[in-house]
């Protein structure tokens, strides 16, 4: 028996027949380290729901009275307890940007399939976290606050007590979204012009919100901007929410195309 | 042989710095370059434009045949390793390895263990933890393991010690070997690199000094010593191209010697010696003065 040395050039591959497979290995990468993205929101959110628990419980045991008890109900219903879990995901967002784009691309990834792979892999998680708070709102409702009377997955924001499951799940879904997208949109900024970008981008927004508010001001308009919010309610103004979004996922991959990650 | 890699006037300017100025070179299939220069010569920058990562001024840039940026086709036939390679923030090593091999179609991942065995890397630390050579272990074992037909490796070993880096010449040469490949290596470690190197290109304010092979190169310049007089009279009619002395003994280094000249120099008692690689990059980035003086005896 004889061994042979084989000398196996490394011959390039040939072309095309993994486009696809390079964005899905982009989706991948941004989920290798599921701890990140899987245990830490779960974690954060049961912190944030112990919480509230113990709120409530502190709540009804010191409220007696059944009137006043009905208020302390609705104005739980208002909770922002969820906040927390969408700014978590801004950061991933931003995170996704800052930290991995500049590993991708150290790992021969063009900027297209990179940035087509981060929009998959936000519509996933998207819809996978929505899935988990609309069966949470839903055991909610059904368990009358889990027993306490407390909210914080059915709140007045993403629909109520009487929303259908379809109407919460389209809710969280696009607040998701919105974050994952604007995170990314703004870190897509920061890669391209660096420290310039920023100061640009955030004395632009002010700019315009100072004009926003002097325009309103000045043509006595609050009255219909309050009629607006009012006649769209919370989950018109999510929905009109998904347009921010698409200009952020639009414009985010037009600034990277041309960004070069640094030190 | 073929050129995998063609730049022609390639020019990348930065406001008013140009980074790379006008430079044209091909690179031949399954050789080794060293791409050697100052810190801020435009090394990395030249590297970054060959990957796609930046974007050239002027000029044109063939991979493959064709232009690497955003061309998914060119590059996943690239690695590029550099010391500077951000990781995203919660990564362990771990993750690298396992993410590795869906983007580099050759990964072998027995030949990655065999690295992070060689290097003692520990796998579940977080990366922003590790040491600076640890970091640097992790860009190398990428680059071999990868097994890409053009790979980059920009200071890959900052941090590393001398065993870690014999071990990484050592796998380097033996898995080009059996997998032969065309590797651009850039460093300062010039000395120990050079018998590794089968091309040499030398770049100093963005502007290319030497492209050429590194047998060619060893014979370029010879450093002649004697009494001051002997070498004085020995090298009256030729380039210096650096002068060193004490007392009456002077060091004088000169271009490439003819047969004739070595004997005549042997007559007149004098001593030569080879110039490395490393002291003729010393002496043609060193300063103006000794710069100009190449350019004309080139």
């Amino acid at each position: 028996m004889s061994t042979v040395t084989r000398t196996e050039p490394t011959e390039p591959m040939a072309d095309g027949h993994d486009a696809g497979s390079r964005i899905l290995s982009v989706v991948r990468l941004h989920l290798v380290n599921r701890y990140s993205v899987f245990a830490v929101p779960w974690m954060i959110m049961g912190g944030i729901f112990v919480v509230n628990v113990t709120i409530w419980w502190i709540i009804f045991a010191s409220v007696t009275d059944e009137a006043d008890r009905a208020d302390a109900r609705d104005g739980i219903a208002y909770s922002g307890a969820l906040f927390y879990i969408f700014v978590y995901m801004l950061v991933l967002g931003i995170q996704a940007v800052a930290y991995t784009f500049p590993f991708a691309l150290g790992f021969s990834v063009t900027r297209r399939d990179f940035w087509l792979g981060s929009a998959l892999t936000f519509v996933a998680l998207s819809a996978v976290y929505s899935a988990g708070l609309t069966i949470l709102a839903a055991i909610e409702v059904a368990t009358d606050g889990w027993g306490l009377g407390g909210t914080m997955f059915a709140s007045y924001y993403f629909g109520g007590a009487d929303a259908s499951w379809i109407e919460r799940f389209g809710l969280y879904f696009a607040t998701y979204l919105f974050f994952y997208f604007v995170g990314a949109a703004i870190a897509t900024i920061y890669q391209r012009w660096r420290n310039n970008g920023m100061l640009a981008l955030f004395g632009t927004l002010g700019l315009v919100l100072i004009a926003g508010i002097a325009l309103v001001s000045f043509t006595n308009s609050w009255p219909a901007v309050g009629a607006w919010f009012d006649s769209n309610g919370p989950s018109g103004v999510i929905a009109w929410s998904l347009v921010p979004t698409v200009v952020a996922a639009v414009t985010g991959y037009f600034i990277l195309r041309r960004a070069t990650p640094k030190n | 042989m073929s050129a995998v890699v063609e730049a022609s006037h390639l020019t990348r300017r930065f406001g008013d710095t140009t980074a790379v100025d006008d430079i044209s070179f091909s690179v031949q299939k399954n050789t080794i370059h060293g791409l050697l220069g100052r810190n801020g010569a435009g090394k990395t920058t030249l590297m970054q434009l060959l990957t796609g990562q930046d974007f050239a001024t002027r000029g044109d840039i063939r991979v493959f045949g064709e232009n690497p940026v955003e061309n998914s086709g060119v590059l996943k036939n690239v690695c590029f390793i550099k010391e500077s390679q951000r990781y995203p923030d919660d990564f362990k090593p771990r993750h690298v390895f396992t993410s590795a091999p869906w983007f580099f179609p050759n990964w072998d991942a027995a030949f990655a263990d065999r690295l992070i065995a060689d290097f003692r890397l520990p796998l579940n630390r977080r990366i922003k933890k590790l040491s600076r050579g640890q970091l640097s272990a992790i860009g190398v074992i990428v680059g071999l393991a990868s097994r890409a037909p053009l790979t980059f490796f920009d200071e890959p070993y900052l941090g590393l010690d001398a065993v870690a880096r014999q071990i990484f010449y050592d796998r380097l040469l033996e898995d080009y070997g059996d997998h032969p490949r065309t590797v651009i290596l850039s460093t300062h470690l010039i000395d120990e690199v050079s018998n590794l190197l089968e091309h040499v290109l030398v770049i100093d304010e963005g502007r290319l000094l030497i492209d050429d092979d590194a047998e060619t190169l060893r014979g370029s310049a010879t450093t002649v010593v004697g009494t001051r007089q002997g070498v004085d009279a020995f090298v009256a009619d030729r380039e210096v191209l650096h002068r060193d002395g004490i007392g009456g003994l002077a060091s004088v280094t000169v271009g490439r010697l003819s047969p004739q000249d070595r004997a005549r120099a042997s007559e007149m008692g004098l001593e030569l010696s080879p110039v490395s690689l490393q002291q003729l990059v010393v002496r043609l980035t060193g300063g103006n003065q000794t710069e100009t003086a190449l350019e004309q005896s080139a």
